[in-house]
């Protein structure tokens, strides 16, 4: 990390452009993340969240638009240079994606294995350290089939800090747990990004969870970035969407449904598909 | 009508893709060979879970396959007082036909099957997707060595099911039929050719290792990841492979013995 860039910020998304089929999913989207604090994307489901941390990981490639990761063009690099910056990056997956025929111990493992020549003490070593971080030395036995939902996100963890990367990305890490391990994660996340001066990125839709701990909020909808700014920044935003985001009221301006045609003339309509 | 045609058009244009992404696919499997072999550990453990744990099937199929041949070349030979020829009746139909053929078939249901399912289960539970972020490539780490042990593990699977066969033949024409031991191995070992029947049937043997290999990892990594994806997958890769295994048999047999 160079001192002259040391405040210009982590990743820079200019103008980015990405379809499915004819639909965008994001249309000239700008989002700059921030060096060692916590940015917080948010929105509501099918938004396209996930895609965006494809598409910052190089596994999806934009239509249009550049991202820019520590000074490098994700979207024409090399696949060698990309697999080179992967290794400086950590990703939990919304479903974790723990190698499920080896065990915990093996998991936070397996990027060491693969990217050091380690000796097997030292990588014992890093691995308990890391696995002490999140709380689970004492599950290193288990396999990930033994493991719940919320142990199984803190090994992903475990793991997706085993190279001492420069960020992570969390996808969703708080879905479907219980308000004590949802503590658990949120000051884990926050503890992580200081203690090891990181920069993390967190996608969620947990209102309370992801004001608790972002530094910075995106809130994107139907392509576009809604609003962004400080937590205390969004809450007094005059936009009714933002307030009904927050709020969690079920219909505003954010429609509840997908994009269709007309209900009744589906309904009249005897064959489906017709064009 | 014309709703139709276009149907038509786009499935055919997916199918064409489908079998072009295929077909890079297997490059990039044959360039991963010098990477499967510096990670020989990974190869080892895929040639158990592949090779040694298809041999019990490959065995039992072999002996009972061979028993069927002494029964049915028995009777048919005695007609022409030809009993004695049993032997090279059994070595022939087994090194240059079943050997490989019905080895290639068994090894689809065991091991192609379960390739499919594995590769496909990590690639809809995001394990492939996860390796990718964290700078290893799963076609490299996960894929290349499961098609190269089983590249490896057909013939020396198709060369087990042959010899268990003979052993099953001689154990029903000469322990249960009662024709001469002596005749049964000296009539087989001047009529069977090591480069007309042995290498061909090796060659064959290869051939379908190398393509059930490759259509069962394909499949699964291929797959739609969903459960119903995987499902599909694995029933499309032992339909599949046994096709191409029996085409690929004809077309081979009429290349090498149909002068
Ligand atoms: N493989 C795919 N093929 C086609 N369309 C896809 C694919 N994956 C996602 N999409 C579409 O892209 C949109 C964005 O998906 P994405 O998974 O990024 O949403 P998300 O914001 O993460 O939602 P959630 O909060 O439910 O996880 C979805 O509406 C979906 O229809
Ligand atoms: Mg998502």
């Amino acid at each position: 990390m160079g001192m002259s860039n040391s405040t210009a910020p982590l990743i820079e998304i200019r103008g980015l452009t990405f379809y499915r089929g004819d639909r965008a999913i994001f249309d000239n989207v700008d989002l700059d993340v921030a060096r060692g604090k916590v940015t917080v994307i948010m929105g509501p489901s099918g938004t396209g969240k996930t895609t965006l941390l494809r598409l910052i990981g190089g596994q999806l490639r934009p239509d249009a638009g550049t991202i820019c990761i520590d000074g490098q063009e994700v979207t024409t690099l090399s696949r060698r240079a990309l697999y080179q910056l992967r290794k400086r990056m950590g990703m939990l997956f919304q479903s974790g994606a723990l190698l499920t025929d080896i065990t915990v111990h093996e998991n936070v493992a397996f990027p060491l294995r693969e990217h050091t020549k380690l000796s097997e003490s030292m990588i014992r070593n890093l691995v308990l350290m890391k696995l002490e971080a999140v709380g689970l030395r004492g599950a290193r036995d288990l396999m990930p089939s033994e493991l719940s939902g919320g142990m199984a996100r803190r090994v992903a963890m475990a793991r997706a800090i085993a190279l001492d990367p420069m960020m992570i990305m969390y996808d969703e890490p708080f879905t479907g747990q219980d308000p004590i391990s949802m503590g658990v994660l949120v000051s884990l996340i926050r503890k992580l990004n200081d203690a090891m001066g990181l920069t993390s990125i967190v996608v969620s839709h947990d209102v309370a969870e992801a004001t608790a701990i972002a530094d910075h909020i995106y809130l994107i909808s139907d392509g576009k970035v809604v609003e962004h700014g400080s937590p205390e920044q969004l809450k007094q935003s005059a936009s009714p969407w933002v307030a009904q985001f927050l709020n969690g009221e079920p219909d505003g301006p954010v429609p509840f449904h997908f994009a269709a045609g007309n209900y009744l003339d589906d309904l009249l309509t005897e064959k489906r598909d017709v064009k | 009508m014309l709703n139709k045609v276009q149907q038509l058009g786009r499935s055919t244009i997916s199918s064409l893709e489908r079998l072009g992404r295929g077909h890079l696919f297997f490059l990039q499997l044959l360039t991963a060979l010098p990477t499967v072999l510096l990670r020989f550990p990974l190869l080892t453990q895929q040639l158990f879970s592949i090779g040694v744990l298809s041999f019990l099937i490959i065995f039992v199929s072999g002996l009972f396959v061979g028993m069927v041949l002494g029964l049915q070349g028995y009777n048919t030979l005695i007609d022409f007082g030809a009993e004695e020829s049993l032997g090279v009746m059994v070595a022939l139909s087994l090194v240059r036909e079943l050997g490989p053929v019905v080895t290639a078939l068994l090894f689809a249901g065991r091991a192609g099957s379960a390739l499919t399912a594995e590769i496909g289960l990590m690639k809809a539970t995001e394990q492939l997707s996860g390796m990718e972020m964290m700078a290893v490539d799963p076609i490299k780490r996960i894929v290349a060595p499961r098609f190269w042990a089983g590249v490896i593990s057909m013939p020396l699977l198709a060369a087990i099911f042959s010899a268990i066969g003979v052993i099953g033949g001689y154990i029903v024409g000469v322990g249960l039929l009662g024709i001469d031991a002596g005749a049964f191995w000296s009539q087989m070992q001047p009529r069977v050719d090591l480069g007309e029947d042995i290498l061909n049937g090796v060659i064959k043997s290869i051939v379908f290792g190398v393509v059930v290999s490759w259509i069962a990892v394909y499949e699964g990594y291929d797959a739609t990841p969903t459960s119903e994806g995987v499902s599909r997958a694995t029933t499309r890769t032992v339909v599949h492979s046994a096709l191409a295994v029996l085409g690929l048999d004809f077309m081979l047999t009429a290349l090498m013995f149909g002068e």
